[in-house]
C-alpha cells in the first residue's frame, strides 16, 4: 500500500520537479560542470583547456585545432576545437530525486535533499566526463587514446553506458532508498526483505 | 544489504561487459531491437497502416518520419538492472528465473509503448519528443523496474513459510 502511494506520488510530482529543473537550466548543472572542468583539465592537460557553461550546454575547449580539413594542436591550428555537450542529459536525474524524495515525505527532507545532491553532482560529473570521453574518442580518435590516462576504447563506451544511460535513473534510486531508512516504507520493505530472506 | 549492493554493482557491471561485445551484439541485442520494432508494427497496423519495419527502423510511409530504435532504447539497460537485483537477492532458482521471465515481460511491454509513443510524439512536435526521448521515458522505464523488484520482494515474501510461534 506505501509503495503503491510512493509510486503514485512521484509520478504525480514528477511534472513539477521536471518543469522546476528545466526552468532553473544550467542552475543544478554547474557544480556538476565545475567539478568535470577541475578533474579533466587536472587528469589530461593537453587534451582539455578548459570547460565551462553556456546555457545548459557544457561547452569544453580542448587543445586540438582543425585547419584545412586537418586536426592539428591548437598552437599548430591557430584555433581551439570546443564540444558542446547538453548537460540535462544528466542533469534530470535530480528531477526524478526530487520527485522520489517529496513522495516519500521522509524527516528532515531538505537536508535529506542536499545530501543527496550533493552525491548527484559527482555521478553528474562522472557522466559529463563519460560524455566527453566519448565525443573525443570519436572527433579526435588514435592521438587521444594514445594519450596517458587515457581508458582503451571499450572501457570509455562501458563508463558511457554505465554513467550516461544508466546512472541518471539508477542513482535517484538507491539515495532514495538509502535514505528511506527509518520512515514506515523502509520498515514495510525491510519487512518484506527479511521474510524473503528467511525463506532463502 | 552490503552483499546485496555488492553482488548488484558486480552482476551489473558483468551483464553490461557482456553485452557490449561484438558477437552478443550480432547474435542477440540487434536481432532482439528488429523484433521490438516488428511488434511495435505489428501491433500500430491494426490502426494505422501506414508503418512500416525496416530493422530497427520504424517508418510512416505517408510522412517519411522515422525512429531508430538504437541501444538504450530497447530496454536492454533497464532488463539488465532487473536481472542484477533478482540474482544478487537471496532466492531460490525457480523464483529468480520466474521473476526475471515476468519482469523482462514488463519492461519490454512498457518499452513497446514507450517506442510507439515516440514515433507519434516526433511526427508531431520534435522538442517534445526530444523531452520524452531523453528525460521521462527513461525514468518512468526506470520506475516500472522498481515497481517489478518491490512486487517481487512482496512475493517473495508472502511464498515464506509462515514463522512458528514458540
Amino acid at each position: 500500500m506505501l509503495m503503491r502511494r510512493q509510486i503514485v506520488l512521484t509520478l504525480a510530482l514528477m511534472p513539477i520537479t521536471f518543469g522546476l529543473w528545466y526552468a532553473a537550466g544550467s542552475l543544478f548543472a554547474a557544480p556538476a560542470v565545475w567539478l568535470c572542468d577541475v578533474l579533466l583539465s587536472y587528469l589530461y592537460p593537453s587534451l582539455i583547456d578548459t570547460a565551462g557553461l553556456q546555457g545548459a550546454d557544457m561547452q569544453l575547449v580542448t587543445q586540438f585545432g582543425e585547419s584545412g580539413g586537418q586536426l592539428l594542436t591548437a598552437k599548430e591550428a591557430g584555433n581551439q576545437i570546443a564540444l558542446e555537450i547538453n548537460t540535462l542529459l544528466v542533469s534530470y536525474s535530480i528531477a526524478f530525486y526530487g520527485a522520489l524524495l517529496m513522495a516519500a515525505n521522509v524527516q528532515n527532507s531538505l537536508y535529506k535533499f542536499s545530501l543527496g545532491l550533493f552525491w548527484l553532482w559527482l555521478i553528474m560529473a562522472a557522466g559529463l566526463a563519460s560524455i566527453a570521453g566519448k565525443e573525443l574518442l570519436l572527433l579526435i580518435g588514435g592521438p587521444f587514446l594514445n594519450t596517458s590516462l587515457v581508458p582503451p576504447a571499450d572501457v570509455i563506451a562501458l563508463t558511457y553506458q554505465f554513467n550516461v544511460l544508466l546512472m541518471p535513473t539508477l542513482a535517484p534510486i538507491f539515495l532514495w532508498c538509502w535514505q528511506l531508512r527509518g520512515s514506515p516504507l523502509w520498515e514495510q520493505i525491510a519487512a518484506d526483505i527479511n521474510r524473503a530472506s528467511s525463506r532463502a | 544489504m552490503l552483499r546485496f549492493l555488492i553482488l548488484f554493482v558486480g552482476i551489473l557491471l558483468g551483464l553490461f561487459s557482456v553485452e557490449m561485445l561484438n558477437p552478443v551484439q550480432d547474435a542477440v541485442i540487434q536481432p532482439f531491437t528488429g523484433l521490438l520494432a516488428s511488434i511495435s508494427t505489428a501491433l500500430i497496423m491494426p490502426f494505422d497502416d501506414s508503418v512500416i519495419a525496416q530493422g530497427r527502423i520504424l517508418r510512416d510511409a505517408a510522412s517519411g518520419f522515422a525512429v531508430s530504435i538504437e541501444s538504450g532504447c530497447n530496454g536492454v539497460e533497464a532488463a539488465i538492472v532487473l536481472v542484477a537485483g533478482v540474482a544478487a537477492f537471496p532466492a531460490t532458482l525457480r523464483q529468480k528465473c520466474t521473476a526475471i521471465l515476468a519482469g523482462f515481460f514488463f519492461v519490454q511491454a512498457l518499452n513497446i509503448v514507450r517506442i510507439i509513443s515516440l514515433f507519434y510524439l516526433g511526427q508531431w512536435n520534435y522538442s517534445v519528443f526530444e523531452w520524452f526521448h531523453l528525460y521521462l521515458w527513461p525514468v518512468l522505464i526506470m520506475l516500472d523496474v522498481l515497481v517489478v523488484f518491490a512486487i517481487y520482494l512482496q512475493w517473495l515474501g508472502k511464498s515464506a513459510p509462515p514463522v512458528e510461534a514458540s
